[in-house]
């Protein structure tokens, strides 16, 4: 079963303020800390040690497996029901490669979503985040405010909330 | 002026999807007329064969061709804006790349529908597709027309797919303020977005993948289309300059279809007049100038080659397009798309909504034009002179190429009341982000932030 959350999650009018408690918090040892922003900032990224995506894997073996497919495709085809054309070879390559390059394009886009879903849905459940209604109801997140969510046992809530209070959080909720 | 916020950014998008007043439903009534129309002359054909258009002996490629051409052109300057720009980090582009997205999406649904029409036997499409029929007879893979199938609906998917991903983010913000059905309707399509520092990190990869994806893409496929005609050896068709002068010609309308779409829209939202400033539009305008320059010399330099190459076929061809029976077409195109976007060379014409507008439209009648006397002259004037012929325009493919501008407008104007028609994200990234402490060096100005 899915470990409960147990922190607190704020929210911040401006960035500079939640980049200070993200790096506060990280340096005093709470490592599980999720951000929320109305825009991808780099700074956020910054703050929590440039986390990279591995997206790109997933576009290039979707996009290998479209190649591999379109010149297996064209040219099985072209020897299942033989249509010579001016003595043009069947089996061939250069006339392929136009489908070869639309299929990896196109394999590789499904692929790219793919493994954008798949990456933050596996991300997203490794993470604990609140129940709360104010948590799951909050319409801020993505208009002018930023938010941080930080998992911390019950014995540290004192010392979470008033490092989150010293950088201003304009709200502190507690859950667990 | 008031400065830019977050919040001004999200109130101004979001209000642009409140419930539209009657000026809307007008021209929606006016567009559904149009397209009902061009439903019945559609009806019309498949009831009774090609003999509405005005396709004939030797010409069999005719204004069905001709608009295929003129959409995927259209959609061109939408990924151009969304993906290559993205790629080289134009600062114009966050304000209008989502509304020529969508004007791409539109115009490929819009182009994909051509070729089916032009067959006639509308019925008989998926004869395009290789699948295996009970004879296991598969397509041509040798043929250029089955590149173009390929390469145009993996467009087709590809521009929906980056234009929806693109769409997440700003669904989500949708959804936060909304309500009731639509609440559930912005949730769905926002699949859960809540901007968490894990949804942005894939998000943006991804974002990035995509358009260095739809780059090559973009150049792709109107060389393939060119390649429909470049591939075969009719006079005027058989030329290796038709890839680059294709792409050069799809921006080039591309870009004034954005402006055309752009300017009406800045003026019927009031927030937009700040977020699509003129510099904007007078970025699109030097872009229209530069493949404008291309286009023109493509024009000059296949009369020197069909002079320089000796071949009489393609001497005959190029005197036939000024001088022969279909020249007011060849002098109404250098009209519109040589000599139209030289005003533009002057700050204060580009600078001029008035002005932009109009010649955004003479370019787009230029650049129909363009298609057409490629497609028609060509196959009207062939290597047998016994079968020579004109071009008489008929009423079923008048109605339909009608009806087509009507189908992509309703499109586009259910977008703009159903889906945010800027990117809220973007141009928020785009802006210096709120900070209690303004120390420019710990973080960078907007502008140079991506």
């Amino acid at each position: 079963m899915k470990k409960k959350f147990s922190g607190y999650w704020a929210t911040f009018e401006f960035l500079d303020d939640l980049c200070g408690a993200i790096k506060e918090l990280r340096s005093s040892g709470y490592k599980e800390i999720t951000t929320h922003s109305p825009c991808p900032r780099h700074e956020i990224d910054h703050s929590l040690g440039d986390p990279q995506s591995r997206v790109p894997f997933f576009t290039l073996i979707f996009g290998m497996v479209g190649t591999v497919t379109a010149y297996t495709m064209a040219n099985w085809m072209s020897v299942d029901w033989v249509l010579p054309v001016s003595s043009k070879p069947l089996v061939t390559f250069i006339p392929y490669t136009v489908i070869a390059f639309e299929l990896t394009v196109l394999m590789g886009a499904y692929g790219t979503i793919v493994g954008m879903l798949f990456l933050i849905y596996k991300g997203t459940r490794a993470k604990t985040f609140p129940i709360s209604k104010e948590y799951k109801e909050y319409n801020r997140f993505l208009n002018d405010r930023f938010g941080l969510v930080v998992s911390c046992d019950k014995g540290d809530f004192t010392k979470v909330e008033m490092l989150l209070k010293k950088y201003s959080a304009e709200e502190v909720y507690n859950e667990g | 002026m008031s400065v830019l916020t977050y919040a001004k950014i999200n109130d101004s998008v979001i209000a642009s999807l409140e419930p539209p007043k009657y000026k809307w439903y007008l021209s929606m009534l006016i567009i559904l007329s149009a397209l009902g129309a061009g439903l019945f002359a559609l009806g019309y054909q498949i009831m009774h064969g090609l003999e509405g258009s005005g396709i004939t002996t030797p010409t069999f490629w005719g204004v069905y061709i001709t608009d295929f051409v003129f959409w995927v052109g259209i959609a061109h300057a939408g990924t151009l804006i969304s993906a290559v720009l993205f790629l080289t980090r134009a600062p114009f582009r966050t304000s209008i790349y989502r509304a020529s997205e969508a004007m791409t999406v539109f115009a490929v649904i819009t182009a994909g529908l051509f070729p089916l029409i032009h067959l006639g036997r509308i019925w008989n499409f998926y004869w395009f597709i290789p699948y295996p029929t009970q004879r296991m007879l598969w397509v041509n893979f040798k043929s250029p027309l089955l590149w173009d199938v390929f390469a145009v609906s993996t467009y087709m998917s590809v521009s929906i797919a980056f234009f929806l991903v693109g769409l997440v983010p700003d669904f989500a913000s949708v959804r936060d303020h909304a309500k009731g059905a639509k609440k559930y309707f912005y949730g769905l399509m926002a699949l859960g977005f809540r901007g968490t520092n894990i949804q942005w990190v894939h998000y943006m990869r991804g974002y990035l993948l995509f358009a260095a994806l739809a780059t090559p893409l973009v150049f792709s496929v109107h060389s393939i289309v060119s390649w429909d005609f470049a591939m075969s050896s009719i006079p005027g068709w058989h030329t290796t300059i038709f890839a680059p002068y294709f792409v050069a010609g799809a921006i080039f309308s591309g870009c004034a279809m954005v402006i055309t779409i752009m300017i009406p829209m800045r003026a019927i939202f009031p927030g937009f007049g700040k977020i699509i400033t003129v510099k904007h539009l007078e970025a699109l305008a030097k872009m229209i100038i530069f493949t404008g320059g291309i286009v023109t010399y493509a024009y000059s330099i296949e009369f020197f080659i069909a002079y320089y190459s000796g071949s009489q076929y393609e001497r005959a061809l190029f005197w036939y397009r000024p001088f022969g029976e279909l020249n007011g077409f060849f002098w109404l195109m250098v009209l519109c798309n040589c000599v139209g976007p030289i005003p533009l060379w002057r700050k204060k014409i580009r600078t001029n909504l008035v002005a932009l507008f109009i010649i955004s439209i003479v370019i787009n009648i230029g650049m129909w034009l363009e298609r057409f006397n490629i497609v028609v002259t060509s196959t009207a004037h062939d290597f047998i002179p016994f079968v020579w012929a004109g071009y008489t325009f008929q009423w079923v493919e008048i109605w339909v190429t009608v009806g087509s501008f009507a189908w992509f407008f309703m499109w586009f104007f259910m977008f703009v009341k159903l889906m945010p028609s800027l990117a809220i994200a973007e141009l928020k990234e785009g802006l210096t982000p709120p900070l209690r402490h303004k120390c420019q060096h710990c973080l960078p100005a907007s502008g140079s932030y991506r």
